[in-house]
């Protein structure tokens, strides 16, 4: 019987052999189920409510841009109040595994100096983690949509292929903008300005019918326009989301995905070197 | 760092004198950009030139070697002689630029930069996460941890985070790690040298144990004593080319003497 052979040798640009990099990341997934489990442990590690900060952060954050758009708008309804909401913490599962996800690479270069593994593990634990923060959030966001009295229909399980498009959305940009920031640094201090433009360039605290039909047009550019859209569609107005926007996201979604692990995978070997 | 490698290692039977580890014809370079004086002024005016700083380190330069299984490979050379780099290279960390390397069996390394993935979490989370990174499965992280808690001596601190931990406790934990998982090939780099005089004994003994005719140990240290204590054999790096290779005592005598230093108090010190 003998032992397993490893052969290295020098690093080409280019993508590893897929077939058993998949397997490798398969062996061990387990790895990024306990990261994303003692990251979100560490992260409240000390704080008097712990993990139920995981329900207090939407809470707060919705309660501080209601105050916003009252005080803006002088006015304010319940699907008003919904559609931001619901918007809002659909935004922040793509922006948190953003954020998560820039400095995977660069802080895990402990790991990566130590240890030979497949280092795309890395921002995947980081949009697990966004949606571990985002799985809470879809409950409260049903609880409040129950008191604001609005209306359910079975149109509204048009939210599982959203979320799924938001997520491999939120993954390609995690696993894209962490191998940015091997090599180009600087991207980590842009990101906030980054997230908060596309906030603002979002239909969430405004609704996407509010803006004119030229800015809507403009608007094919940003990734996120007409998924946070069609969410608002399905989440407060409890109807089918156009298949135009559906479409526009999904494209946007893949694009940012397939460039996005390309890049990684053909870099990755190199990541060590870097750090 | 912690870092524990492929399973399977328990089952697999190497022929004795087998080979464990074949370095052949490795050189490595790395490109590191020096910024003389990283001013915002001295920025601005690179900027847009396409022109920067940069330098090439050659790490390793041609090095060929051939570890067997049953071998205790000591590595010594002066610092930045490539000793690190060589580890990296045959851990697959780092891909070599020139050459190739075969590794034939699993590899536990316990390299010298970094102990703990995340400070901020406890010793048993970085534990799991090491292995697990590292492609082990959680019931066989599960079965060894209590032996590797126990080894490290550590009692309740393992539930601390790492951050509060010493600089000989991390060391502590991660020399049990590499230590207990048994893997068929295991490499430590200058990690025995921390903890105090008990501890040291303690993994000096050990490391005597691990040396069994169906396994490697290349152990990088700057404790020469140690060196001709516990291997059979010594690489002598000296800036990223191997000088020698052989008896322990030929080759540090040759060390020394290269080094023009005596067999002092100094360089015996340490673990």
């Amino acid at each position: 019987m003998s032992a397993p052979v490893s052969i290295y040798e020098p690093f080409r640009a280019g993508l590893p052999p897929l077939g058993s990099y998949l397997r490798s990341l398969w062996a061990r997934r387990s790895f990024i189920a306990e990261f994303s489990r003692s990251e979100l442990r560490e992260q409240n590690y000390g704080s008097v409510f712990g993990q139920l900060w995981l329900v207090l952060n939407p809470l707060l954050l919705s309660g501080v841009y209601f105050l916003l758009i009252y005080i803006i708008g002088g006015h304010s309804d319940a699907t008003r109040y919904g559609h931001l909401t619901a918007s809002l913490f659909l935004f922040y599962l793509i922006s948190n595994s953003l954020t998560g996800g820039v400095k995977s690479i660069t802080a895990g270069q402990r790991l990566i100096l130590n240890t030979a593994f497949p280092r795309v593990m890395l921002p995947i634990s980081a949009t697990v983690i966004a949606l571990f923060k985002f799985a809470p959030t879809l409950l409260v966001f049903f609880v409040m949509r129950t008191a604001l009295g609005l209306h359910y229909s079975w149109q509204m399980f048009w939210a599982i292929p959203v979320i799924l498009i938001a997520l491999l959305m939120g993954l390609g940009m995690a696993i894209l903008i962490s191998c940015i920031n091997v090599y180009f640094r600087d991207i980590a201090s842009l990101l906030p300005y980054m997230t908060r433009s596309l906030l603002y360039l979002s239909p969430i605290l405004y609704h996407a019918s509010d803006v004119s039909e030229k800015i809507k047009t403009l608007e094919v550019v940003n990734p996120l326009f007409y998924l946070l859209d069609a969410w608002s569609q399905v989440m407060v107005y409890a109807k089918a989301p156009d298949m135009y926007s559906l479409a526009h996201a999904f494209i946007w979604a893949l694009s940012i995905f397939l460039i996005g692990a390309y890049f990684f995978l053909s870099r990755e070997r190199d990541f060590a070197v870097r750090l | 760092m912690i870092s524990l490698s492929a399973s399977n290692s328990q089952n697999s039977v190497h022929a004795k004198h087998g080979l464990a580890v074949s370095v052949q014809n490795v050189g490595l370079t790395y490109t590191t950009s020096i910024d003389k004086r990283p001013t915002l002024k001295a920025r601005l005016k690179s900027l847009g030139r396409g022109k920067k700083h940069t330098r090439v380190v050659r790490a390793l330069n041609e090095v060929n070697l051939d570890v067997h299984y049953g071998t205790v490979l000591g590595v010594i050379g002066s610092n930045g002689a490539g000793k690190s780099s060589l580890m990296r290279v045959i851990s697959g960390i780092v891909p070599p630029s020139q050459g190739r390397i075969e590794v034939h069996g699993s590899v536990s390394t316990l390299l010298a930069l970094g102990v703990g993935f995340n400070p901020s979490m406890t010793g048993r989370a970085n534990v799991y996460l090491g292995g697990l990174a590292a492609g082990m499965s959680r019931a066989e992280i599960d079965a060894q941890f209590d032996a590797i808690a126990d080894f490290s001596e550590l009692g309740d601190a393992i539930d601390a985070p790492m951050r509060t931990y010493s600089s000989g406790m991390y060391a502590r934990l991660a020399f049990s790690v590499a230590a207990t998982v048994q893997p068929d090939i295991l490499i430590v780099d200058e990690a025995l040298s921390t903890g105090d005089a008990h501890f040291k004994e303690k993994s000096l003994n050990r490391i005597k144990e691990l040396r069994t005719a169906d396994r490697a140990l290349i152990l990088v240290s700057h404790a020469m004593a140690t060196i001709e204590d516990v291997c059979n054999e010594v690489a002598w790096l000296h800036k990223g080319k191997l000088m020698a290779r052989g008896n322990p005592a030929e080759v540090i005598q040759q060390y020394r003497e290269f080094m023009q230093v005596g067999k002092s108090a100094a360089a015996n010190e340490d673990v």
